[in-house]
């Protein structure tokens, strides 16, 4: 991006306008991945997915391969799963549980702690240049948690995970950290790969409640969601650091019919203990929870259920960049350990309903999803002067909406869900990380 | 197991296939049994040691009829885009193989399924493979079917939604 673009791109942004080529572009792509994936936090997984010392899961931060194992202290601890002597895959399964990893090429052989113990003929054919203890599995540089989301960073100068997640800790705490024994991963996630631009669905959980009248309009043609076509609309937005954002969708009436999303009651004054009066206060108001960790963690707690009864669901996706217009997304159904299992198992069945690769609502996300990518890439809508008005929209609530100073929780929280507040901090702290380290002259 | 019951099984998955690729769903509810279970787990990489790489603790699909005439429902609203415009898709099913079930009548059917699908006017076509195992009811000379479980062969699946029927 050259210093004349770039301050246009500045100016579109401050306008409340998108450029269109951005979308897509495979420079800007290229940008994203030097300056975003491997620069920020990215969630790799829940610590229920390992519970046993030697159980391990492999992921992808973005697009490096990477091995999460528990050791034999309890320690989890994640490596790039690639072996140090010729770089060979070392792990190939998703999941499972080992006291080893050996490599099929040549056979070096790993530890838990990911030292290497095992160098097959070492002594006969390596000299003493060879130090075992130099080539243990490469860690990354950075692991930590929170609610038991364990994130990553290929960045070692990185700031902790904590000041990172910065007031979206608060919206976690009620999401993950209201039961005693948390939360715990059903099963494995969804897999699958869409048409689609990372930064589109991102921001469609965490900044988007609007496309709900039409994208999921099939709902209200089948009388499961209200014909009001503001009914997602109710409750606050809130803008949060760092490009993160939470959606506190309540109805008309600013209350949920059900409190506490549909939970048990006897496990009310649990959550109580577990959180402070005013996470209380947004918990017990709200039908859906749904926002986004910057750049590319997505959650969404809602509810379903017939005849009165509600039951809370809760998942989270990662929208893995595969190109600039082509994702994975993984989709974690997570729910409170201390739920009886009958109410469990209707929560799960509620959560295959809606969402997922087959969910009833996300099929129609995903549609609409591809049709943002296949009519963004030609040369009106690449046009980097903007010769053709080819920037995409985000004027909602740009000059008619205040902040609500009474809402209970920490960010900025807007007095509506259908604004597109959140979007536009995501677009601010976007280009602020892709121009980070250019040099000042291209700054403008 | 005899060639005439053959016939009619693979007969029965040709007419199937038939109504899902024409978007009759409708008439292919009538197919399946009021007490159907229609399930479709997770296909994950795991070692040989394991025996099984079909992780049922999380599926994709676990339906009863309701279920799915819900969403058979919904599929014919104006506003359900997934398939609006119209989907093109074909079932192409084989490697039928059936055996005795528990109850007179009854049968256990295992098959083989592609799936192919076309949107708007993508050059790209998305498609889906695996198997299925079907319990298969005769009753007054047709067939329902009582229970399917799919088992997709991709741990990561090549289609961008799960809106089609397998």
């Amino acid at each position: 991006m050259n210093a004349k673009e770039l301050k246009q791109v500045k100016e579109q942004l401050k306008e409340g306008h998108f450029p269109q080529w951005m979308v897509t572009d495979p420079d800007i792509y290229k940008l994203e991945q030097d300056k975003i994936f491997a620069k920020t936090w990215l969630f790799i997984g829940h610590e229920s997915e390992v519970k046993e010392p030697g159980d391990y899961v492999t992921r992808m931060m973005a697009e490096d391969p990477v091995l999460m194992m528990k050791n034999k202290q309890g320690e989890i601890n994640v490596f790039l799963n690639s072996c140090s002597h010729r770089g060979t895959r070392l792990c190939t399964e998703d999941y499972g549980n080992k006291k080893a990893h050996t490599c099929p090429y040549h056979g070096w052989t790993y530890s838990l702690d990911g030292d290497l113990i095992g160098v097959v003929a070492g002594n006969k054919v390596f000299g003493e240049k060879m130090d075992k203890g130099d080539w243990g599995l490469r860690p990354i540089p950075r692991v930590e948690s929170y609610q038991g989301m364990i994130f990553g960073n290929l960045d070692p100068e990185a700031e902790p995970l904590e000041d990172y997640l910065g007031n979206m800790k608060w919206y976690f705490d009620i999401m993950l950290g209201r039961s005693d024994g948390g939360m715990e991963v059903w099963g494995v996630p969804h897999r699958w790969v869409a048409k689609a631009n990372w930064k589109m669905t991102s921001e469609n959980f965490a900044a988007d409640p609007y496309h709900v009248q039409t994208t999921h309009r099939s709902a209200v043609e089948l009388e499961l969601t209200p014909k009001d076509p503001m009914y997602a609309s109710y409750g606050h937005q809130v803008v949060l650091d760092n490009g993160h954002g939470i959606n506190v969708i309540t109805s008309e009436t600013g209350r949920s019919r059900l409190k506490y999303q549909g939970m048990p009651e006897d496990m009310w004054p649990m959550f109580e203990r577990n959180l402070t009066e005013n996470q209380q206060e947004v918990f017990s108001r709200v039908t859906n929870f749904v926002g986004g960790v910057f750049p590319n963690l997505s959650f969404i707690s809602t509810q379903s259920g017939s005849e009165g009864n509600g039951h809370n669901h809760l998942n989270f996706r990662v929208w893995r960049p595969l190109g600039p217009d082509k994702i994975e997304i993984l989709v974690w159904f997570m729910i409170d350990k201390a739920l009886p299992y009958e109410f469990k198992k209707k929560s799960y069945r509620g959560f295959l309903n809606t969402f997922g690769a087959a969910g009833t609502l996300e099929q129609d996300d995903t549609e609409n999803w591809a049709r943002i990518v296949e009519a963004s890439q030609g040369k009106m809508a690449r046009d980097r002067s903007l010769n053709y008005n080819n920037v995409i929209n985000y004027l909602m609530g740009f000059d008619n909406l205040e902040p609500d100073k009474e809402f209970p929780g920490p960010g900025t929280a807007y007095p509506s869900c259908y604004t597109d507040h959140i979007a536009r901090s995501m677009h601010r702290y976007w280009l602020s990380l892709i121009t980070a380290d250019m040099e000042e002259e291209e700054k403008v | 197991m005899n060639a005439q019951l053959q016939y009619e099984v693979e007969q029965f998955y040709y007419h199937e296939a038939y109504l899902l690729d024409h978007r009759r769903y409708e008439d292919w509810l009538n197919l399946l049994a009021d007490d159907i279970q229609y399930a479709m787990p997770l296909r994950v990489t795991v070692d040989n040691k394991e025996g099984s790489n079909i992780n049922e603790n999380m599926t994709y699909l676990d339906e009863r009829k309701p279920d799915l005439e819900l969403r058979v429902e919904r599929l014919f609203t104006k506003s359900a885009w997934v398939d609006n415009p119209a989907t093109r898709q074909r079932h192409y099913i084989h490697n039928v193989v059936i055996h005795e079930g528990e109850a007179p009548e009854e049968y256990h059917v295992h098959s083989c399924f592609l799936y192919k699908r076309s949107r708007s006017s993508e050059i790209e076509t998305e498609e889906l493979f695996g198997e299925r195992e079907d319990v298969l009811r005769k009753t007054e000379g047709k067939f329902t079917i009582v229970s399917r479980r799919i088992y997709p062969d991709q741990p990561v699946l090549t289609v961008k939604n799960l809106a089609m029927f397998l």
